[in-house]
């Protein structure tokens, strides 16, 4: 069997209110913190849909468009950089399970 | 909506939903709330439901043609793994075939909203049937306590009350941090990530390759190569017409280890699992239909909560990280559904006397303590610590596939005795002595 990337299997993920171009990001990320203090960066690795990403330059970014809602970077950051809330069933993403 | 309710609860999971059941049948006036679009829209198991308190919740639940449910277990196998082999402990049996079944797999988007279903007919015939709600899409924010009294939730501009609220809002429990009963931030240490994939397949091909008749079916849990190193294990459950599989990983031992130049993240691991030579001739030809990702709690004891009440509040199912991962299975929704019976009866106990003091509210962990829950997490500890020994999830499965190469290995020179060949594989993947201390952690945590 082929893999799949990330993006194609990100591509069979169903989110909510994709259609709105304004969402309402149910994750924080202090992103002064990941660029000053954070020894590990370890959410660029350790979230399943590479919300967290670093550039050439090794500093990091964050999107919350293609959050799973697993909860990973929740626990992962222990350097007080994430806020983390559920996402807003109607102005939020999130997902939308098909099969679960 | 206006009046109040004798429980809100949080959370349409198994444990939410078990909640209900008994309420609705006890005929108590009660509000689920659940953020999801319908109940299980936003759950990931792997999912085996074990035992068989599902009866007690839908009797004769296998009677229906299309039930929430996709499977029942009569086979089970557990796989250790190399970088090339594997081994297995392979035990099918027909007593399995037997109703109550002791285990079914499900896929929660289906299942949690078949069982929400139940709930509603549970409630059209309670006392309560135009005063009882499951209701979906909605956020609980906060909950409204009055001094240490939970008094409600709020829902956005919405407050709605009650005499007793329900926390079973699953692993990510940020209430039950609101209201102090966890703290605020939990480490890494105690969780781990899941990822999983749904496979599909042609439901003859899927049959006849996993020898499946009728709704019989297959849970296969892996130890070792599966996760690269990295503490945690892999599981292969049959659907229908599709496979689940996936796999759950430390996530402190993740932190450490993992980096996106040597490829070692959750979903590059999961296609590492997937290309296994022993996996890989297992889906071949399917169609991934679905990628998830979920953080399990690890079953150790240090990170369930001291305290799993207030006056007015009770926290049942993973939201209090009830949980069993021992490397047999993962025990977490089957657990979920007795805490949270035992929350709902508590209740209905309260209710009875108008008593839901911070006393009363007690008497829900007693009952926890006496139950298999608390017992098995309590007398398994051991187990659960030794599952997170690299002796166990690296150098054990490697031993035993070198043992299991030579021992099978036929060639035309003489065999020797299987002692000998143990005694290399011991040599050159651990020593006597990491044996004998891990046989005899071993045989007290088992
Ligand atoms: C990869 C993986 C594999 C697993 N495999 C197995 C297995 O094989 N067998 C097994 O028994 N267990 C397994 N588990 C564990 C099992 O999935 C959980 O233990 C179980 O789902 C817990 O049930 P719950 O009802 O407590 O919580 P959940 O199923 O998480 O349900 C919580 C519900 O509350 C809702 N909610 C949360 N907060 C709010 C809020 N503020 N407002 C409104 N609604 C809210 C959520 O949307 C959700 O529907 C696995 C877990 C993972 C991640
Ligand atoms: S672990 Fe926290 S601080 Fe570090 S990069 Fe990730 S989010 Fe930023
Ligand atoms: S919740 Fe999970 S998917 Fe979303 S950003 Fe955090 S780690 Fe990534």
């Amino acid at each position: 069997m082929k893999n799949l990337t990330l993006n194609e299997q990100l591509g069979l993920v169903s989110y909510r209110n994709q259609a709105k171009s304004e969402i309402k990001p149910h994750i924080r990320v202090d992103t002064e913190i990941c660029n000053s203090v954070c020894p590990h960066k370890c959410t660029t690795y350790v979230c399943p849909a590479n919300c967290y990403t670093m550039d050439d330059e090794g500093m990091v970014h964050f999107q919350v468009e293609d959050c799973i809602e697993c909860g990973t970077c929740m626990y992962a950051c222990d350097q007080g950089a994430v806020s983390w809330e559920f996402p807003d069933p109607e102005i939020g993403r999130g997902v939308n399970w098909n099969f679960g | 909506m206006d009046e109040k309710f004798d429980c809100i609860i949080v959370g349409g999971g198994v444990a939410g939903l078990a909640a209900a059941m008994t309420l609705a049948r006890k005929n108590l006036k009660f509000l689920l709330i659940e953020k999801g679009e319908f109940a299980g829209a936003k759950n990931v198991s792997g999912g085996v439901l074990w035992g068989e308190d599902l009866a007690k919740l839908v009797p004769d639940y296998w009677e229906e043609e299309d039930g929430g449910w996709e499977r029942f277990i009569n086979h089970r196998r557990l796989t250790f793994l190399d970088e090339g082999s594997s081994f297995s402990v392979d035990f099918k049996s027909q007593h399995f075939n037997e109703t109550p079944y002791t285990g079914v797999v499900v896929l929660r988007s289906k299942f949690d909203r078949w069982l929400a279903g139940k709930v509603e007919e549970a409630i059209a015939e309670s006392d309560y049937a135009m005063d009882s709600f499951v209701a979906p899409n909605i956020l609980v924010e906060e909950i409204l306590m009055e001094g240490d009294k939970a008094v409600g939730i709020r829902a956005g501009e919405e407050k709605f009350y009650a005499d007793s609220v329900i926390l079973a809002e699953g692993v990510n429990n940020l209430l039950t941090r609101q209201v102090g009963l966890q703290d605020s931030y939990v480490p890494a240490d105690h969780m781990l990530t899941g990822v999983k994939e749904v496979i599909r397949f042609d439901q003859k091909v899927l049959e006849d390759r996993f020898q499946l008749n009728g709704l019989s079916g297959m849970s296969n849990e892996f130890v070792g190569y599966a996760t690269r190193g990295i503490e945690g294990g892999g599981f292969l459950y049959t659907n229908r017409d599709t496979l689940s599989i996936g796999l759950v990983l430390g996530l402190k031992d993740l932190r450490e280890k993992g980096s996106p130049d040597k490829k070692l993240t959750p979903y590059d691991i999961l296609n590492d699992f997937k290309n296994h030579p022993a996996i890989a001739d297992t889906i071949r030809g399917g169609e991934v239909v679905e990628y998830s990702a979920h953080i399990v709690s690890s079953g150790d004891k240090r990170v369930i909560p001291e305290k799993l009440y207030k006056a007015g509040l009770l926290v049942c199912g993973e939201a209090a990280n009830l949980l069993m991962n021992a490397g047999k299975a993962i025990q977490g929704m089957d657990y979920a559904i007795r805490s949270g019976i035992l929350a709902a009866e508590n209740i209905v106990q309260a209710k009875e006397k108008n008593d839901f003091s911070e006393a009363r509210m007690k008497a829900y962990q007693d009952e926890l303590e006496k139950s298999y829950i608390m017992k098995d997490i309590n007398n398994f500890q051991d187990a659960v610590h030794m599952l997170h020994d690299p002796l166990m999830y690296q150098k054990v499965p490697n031993l035993i596939n070198h043992f299991g190469r030579q021992f099978f290995s036929i060639s035309n020179r003489p065999t020797r005795k299987a002692r000998e060949m143990m005694r290399e594989s011991v040599k050159e993947h651990a020593s006597w002595w990491e044996l004998v201390k891990l046989g005899i952690k071993g045989a007290r945590s088992l």
